[in-house]
């Protein structure tokens, strides 16, 4: 992963973690996983896992703890009604970034 | 039995709770394989230096930090997929979640004042 994505997922991953858990519950290591599989490829686990303690912090998803065979018990997140307006607000303003880059490379102002 | 706590620890962790919770932080460490171990105890020494500078704020970032190498221990998640290529990238992004030292947010506050006065707008 170039320093260009690093840089720019640095304002999106959240987003896109929301976008996830809206989809389905998960915890933080299912997370990772799909991000790997769809192309993040060295996205940290430890990013992931400080990117869900501030949004539980902010209270945008609900927390369940499940007890797991090995390790500490996991933490199951889910997408709830606060972290769905705020992944609307991001949607929102990432269409509008989308469409202005759009337009700046069509050459358009 | 007692463990001798560093000075700066004594310092932050004044508190007799956050002491026990801080003992029982180093202890889970301890239980780590020893790459884990090292590894958290070099995430855990930069944390230090900028991270809260109170003893409950700490010690919870603390747990925070255990829970996270814990699981990936447990998941046999090598040390470089955890913190990633830039291990300082992970240590910031981890300590925005928690009220900056007293030294940092004094700093902040000071930037924040001599801009406001530099810029007319002195409240």
């Amino acid at each position: 992963m170039g320093k260009q994505m690093t840089e720019i997922l640095k304002g999106t991953l959240e987003g896109i973690v929301l976008a996830i858990l809206a989809v389905r519950s998960a915890y933080g290591y299912e997370i990772t996983a799909w991000l790997r599989d769809q192309g993040f490829a060295d996205i940290a686990e430890g990013t992931v896992y400080a990117l869900l303690v501030r949004v539980e912090k902010r209270g945008l998803v609900d927390v369940e703890k499940v007890p797991s065979e090995k390790g500490p018990p996991r933490k199951v997140y889910s997408l709830n009604a606060h972290g769905q307006e705020y992944l609307d607000e991001f949607r929102k303003t990432w269409d509008f970034l989308s469409e202005r880059l759009e337009q700046l490379h069509r050459g358009g102002r | 039995m007692t463990m001798a706590l560093p000075k700066f620890i004594e310092t932050v962790v004044g508190d007799l709770g956050d002491k026990r919770r801080w003992r029982q932080y180093k202890e889970r460490t301890k239980q780590l394989p020893a790459n884990y171990r090292a590894a958290i105890d070099a995430v855990e020494r930069y944390l230090m230096l900028f991270g809260p500078g109170d003893g409950d704020g700490t010690v919870s970032m603390l747990e925070d930090l255990a829970d996270l190498f814990e699981q990936s221990a447990a998941d046999g998640t090598p040390i470089r997929e955890v913190v990633g290529e830039d291990p300082v990238e992970f240590a910031e992004a981890f300590l925005r979640n928690y009220r900056a030292g007293r030294w940092i947010n004094r700093e902040r506050e000071r930037l924040t004042d001599a801009i406001d006065r530099a810029a007319g707008e002195d409240r």
